[in-house]
């Protein structure tokens, strides 16, 4: 037995250790805004929060987040009403959007620990995750939106 | 009624129900053929719509959706003929092979590619929207004991004279006794200065959704029952099991069967980590004997190169004016150069993925995928479970990305989760792991372009030709086709001809050689790799005529004033006349019909041999723009789609095993590669023409042009990945 806490609630799982994290917050737990992207931290379709810090889920096994805070896009905002949601939506960011949860997991990170980054900072830190779709200039410009609204 | 008529009505079962008033899309355009005199609480009016008595207006959406958002630029186009209030609108996903929406670009076929959707079924909604107003017109005349023309409608209301409304709701319930259904060809569409939604920026109705994590995409399909698969699939294309050693995956707690597929193992397990872990555990002996394991991409390339050069039989000719081979030997100076151009591999972030449920007889399932056709996903279903079209009941999903991806004739991770599902008698989602997706991808094809020109003694371009040595693509994703169009093929070819310059004689011809990987349609299909040889090459050719590039170029566009207008927009946009020696570098370019003329601005390091891009402008014309916003989305997605091509993407491939696995070897463009990008659209009033591929194939071209710029050296294979722009710098 694995016990975490998802989106502020206590979860136990049994799932075995080793399994992705990834897979049991979309198949075991049901929450499928938490997307498979890569498998191998390449692209952070998967990033969800641990402890506050944007993590790739697809590199964590359950056994290793035992008393963790995790996390997902399900649980940024019990109504899509986080600034960064707002923004994203304002700034009609999302193409095929298979990334974009992602995406805003990471940005809402770095908003967490630097309410008001540069271009330049933003950028270096939306760096770990791909957007194939290529709206790249629209999430710069929706974090720093979000970033005024905070 | 036609008797076609006849025959598609009965087989939709349009009657059923007793609606108060149908109408059918024929062979000619709309038709009338029915009207119930009937009060029916819903307004039936065509295939396309249906109007309910309380407002709500469903509009058929009859492509699929991958991040291109036909979801709601296509409803929109008939939203506003009806003059409906875009609030009062639901989508309705078709979800079957129902020809009466048919791609009219792709002969009927329900067909998402090419950036056809909006060219495509532009006239067709507009009719059938402007159909139903008319009807809805008449129903008010009538009730109101007015003529016709004395209404006028608002967004979802008919108002008369003096001030009365009837909302189309209240309309759908007052019945049709009396109405005349009109042929929808004989009535006047809207001026375009009257678009209340065409033109203007309406939010796209799933970026909630995908903001969110609400969007449900195939992989996130469950089913009660639903078990999972993992296929371990044959390393090289051609090859199959021959023996499986499956005791160790058996013995798994939670695996279900392992099943063997033409080529590959599926493992069929409770949980997704199970099959993945248990497939590991296979022990599979492949077949050795794939005339496959003879390709290495290093020798496809060079082959295709020397049947550049000489042919070995006469090429397919593409496109063609005057005489172009004598021109440039006649010519004052002629120059030639070849380009070169690697496998490309999608790269769409949600891996493929489906869910099927077999019915107990094996005869029938019901199938959830993200594919770009409902016409061939329902034909993989029916050739793989030997079954008949009313057997198969598809939902068809919103795609993590397409880029042609999905467009195959036969579609081989559906066919996965249907024969895993008729195996274990449950629903089955199988999901490609990325490794899977690489190794098994199919790919843009490698070409070879050669390349000559002949210029006048005053620097005018006499005549172009441009070979394309490359695989026809068609021929492998859809044979039937091919032997339908064959020479002919669109996906190997589009961009080389050229269209937007006036070259007095020209040819395009396409030396058809070996396919030694397996091909897909690609972002820009054959202007991907045709425009960065065509364009790079006009470059060579400018500099060889001692032109500015631009103006080079404006010669050509002389009886395109549009085009015209799009290099002098960007070489204003870009200040290119003062650019002095910043690395800078211009292409046009295009797709179809759809024009775009590009510069960029790079930065070279010369230690390393990488490029980035420091500034990027784009002017494009797309002819009428439905929907703004989402244009300017997808043509700068197209762009960092190019960036992508023109720098890092390539699959090599060895003894026919793919070399790379994922992103780590496959790298895509990410954040901190992409400029800042402005993007201009030319308002024109004319046919719209499609965003989807427009960015991307003047990028690479500009780029090249860029770095000659900036070095005096030109990159002629692309991607430029640092090694080789060393290699140039240093050569």
């Amino acid at each position: 037995m694995t016990k975490f806490t998802l989106n502020g609630k206590s979860v136990d799982v049994d799932n075995p250790p080793d399994e992705l994290l990834l897979l049991v917050i979309r198949d075991q737990i049901g929450l499928k805004g938490t997307k498979y992207g890569c498998g191998a931290a390449m692209c952070g379709a998967c990033t969800v929060h641990v402890d506050g810090e944007a993590m790739f889920s697809c590199q964590l096994s359950v056994g290793d987040i035992e008393g963790a805070e995790i996390t997902t896009i399900e649980g940024l905002s019990d109504d899509g009403t986080h600034p960064l949601q707002k923004a994203w939506v304002a700034e009609q960011v999302p193409q095929c959007g298979y990334c974009q949860s992602g995406q805003i997991m990471r940005a809402a990170a770095l908003l967490s620990e630097n309410p008001s980054p540069s271009r330049e900072e933003i950028v270096d830190h939306m760096s770990a995750n791909l957007c194939r779709c290529g709206t790249y200039n629209r999430i710069f410009k929706a974090v720093e939106r979000a970033a005024r609204e905070v | 009624m036609t008797g076609q008529a006849e025959k598609t009505l009965s087989r939709r079962g349009f009657l059923k129900g007793a609606t108060g008033l149908t109408f059918l899309l024929g062979t000619g355009g709309l038709a009338a053929v029915r009207a119930d005199a009937d009060t029916a609480a819903v307004l039936d009016v065509n295939p396309w719509l249906k109007i309910q008595a309380d407002g709500q207006i469903s509009i058929v959406f009859p492509s699929t959706e991958m991040g291109q958002s036909s979801y709601s630029t296509l409803p929109q186009i008939l939203a506003e003929e009806l003059d409906a209030d875009w609030d009062d609108v639901v989508i309705e996903q078709l979800n079957a092979d129902d020809r009466t929406f048919g791609n009219p670009s792709f002969g009927g076929i329900l067909y998402t590619a090419g950036s056809t959707g909006v060219e495509g079924y532009f006239d067709p909604m507009r009719k059938a929207g402007a159909q139903a107003r008319d009807v809805l017109l008449q129903i008010a005349a009538r009730e109101l004991g007015v003529d016709k023309g004395t209404l006028v409608t608002e967004p979802s209301a008919v108002v008369a004279q003096d001030g009365t409304r009837l909302s189309y709701g209240e309309l759908a319930r007052m019945g049709t006794e009396g109405i005349v259904i009109p042929d929808a060809d004989t009535l006047t569409l809207k001026s375009f200065e009257d678009f209340r939604i065409i033109g203007h920026d309406i939010p796209r109705r799933d970026v909630f959704d995908k903001s969110t994590g609400r969007a449900v995409y195939a992989i996130d399909v469950t089913l009660t029952d639903m078990v999972f698969a993992c296929v371990q699939r044959a390393p090289v294309e051609g090859e199959s099991a021959v023996a499986v050693d499956d005791a160790d995956a058996r013995a798994i707690p939670g695996v279900v069967d392992v099943v063997v597929l033409p080529d590959g193992v599926a493992v069929v397990a409770e949980t997704y980590w199970t099959a993945l872990m248990a497939r590991g555990t296979l022990d599979i002996t492949w077949s050795q004997n794939s005339p496959h394991r003879a390709y290495h991409s290093q020798h496809t390339l060079a082959l295709y190169a020397s049947q550049a050069e000489t042919p070995p039989e006469a090429p397919a000719v593409w496109a063609e004016k005057g005489d172009a081979p004598r021109a440039i030997s006649d010519a004052d100076q002629s120059v030639s150069q070849s380009y070169l151009s690697d496998y490309a591999y999608h790269a769409q972030i949600e891996p493929m993925a489906a869910v099927a449920h077999v019915d107990a007889d094996g005869k029938g399932a019901q199938v959830w995928a993200g594919t770009q056709t409902q016409s061939w996903t329902t034909q993989t279903v029916m050739e793989v479970l030997e079954t008949t079209k009313d057997r198969v009941r598809l939902n068809m999903m919103t795609m993590g990305g397409g880029f042609g991806r999905r467009t195959a004739f036969v579609q081989d991770y559906v066919r996965d989760a249907l024969l895993c599902s008729k195996a274990v008698g449950r629903p089955v989602k199988v999901i490609w792991t990325r490794e899977d997706d690489v190794k098994n991808g199919v790919f843009r094809p490698m070409a070879v372009q050669r390349m000559a020109g002949g210029l006048s003694s005053d620097g005018k371009l006499t005549g172009f030709h441009h070979r394309v040595a490359t695989p026809t693509v068609i021929g492998f994703f859809n044979l039937s086709r091919w032997n339908t169009v064959r020479p002919n093929d669109v996906i190997s070819m589009r961009g080389a001809e050229s269209k937007f310059y006036d070259i007095p004689d020209f040819l395009a011809d396409h030396v058809i050689t070996e396919r030694q990987a397996r091909l897909s349609p690609y972002r820009g299909i054959g202007a991907a790799y045709t425009g960065f040889a065509a364009e790079a090459f006009m470059d060579e050719l400018a500099d060889a005529a001692g032109r500015d590039p631009l103006d080079f170029r404006l010669d050509l566009v002389q009886d395109n004033p549009r085009g015209r207008h799009l290099l002098e927009k960007v070489a204003e946009m870009s200040d290119w006349r003062n650019r002095g020696d910043r690395a800078m570098g211009l292409a046009f370019a295009g797709y179809h019909s759809s024009m775009a003329a590009g510069v960029v601005e790079i930065a070279l390091d010369r230690d390393s041999g990488e490029i980035s891009l420091t500034n990027m402008w784009i002017a494009a014309d797309a002819g009428l723009i439905v929907s703004p916003d989402n244009a300017h989305n997808q043509i700068e997605g197209g762009a960092v789609f190019g960036i992508s091509c023109a720098l890092t993407e390539r699959i090599d491939i060895e003894a026919g095993e793919v070399l790379q696995s994922n992103f780590w070897d496959y790298e895509v463009t990410r954040a901190n590669q992409v400029p800042p990008i402005e993007v201009y659209m030319a308002k024109v009033d004319a046919h719209p023409t499609g965003v989807g591929e427009l960015g991307l194939p003047f990028v690479p071209p500009a780029i090249a042009n860029a770095f000659y710029a900036a070095t005096g050296r030109r990159l002629r294979h692309m991607p430029f990945t640092p090694d080789r722009v060393l290699d140039v710098l240093n050569g």
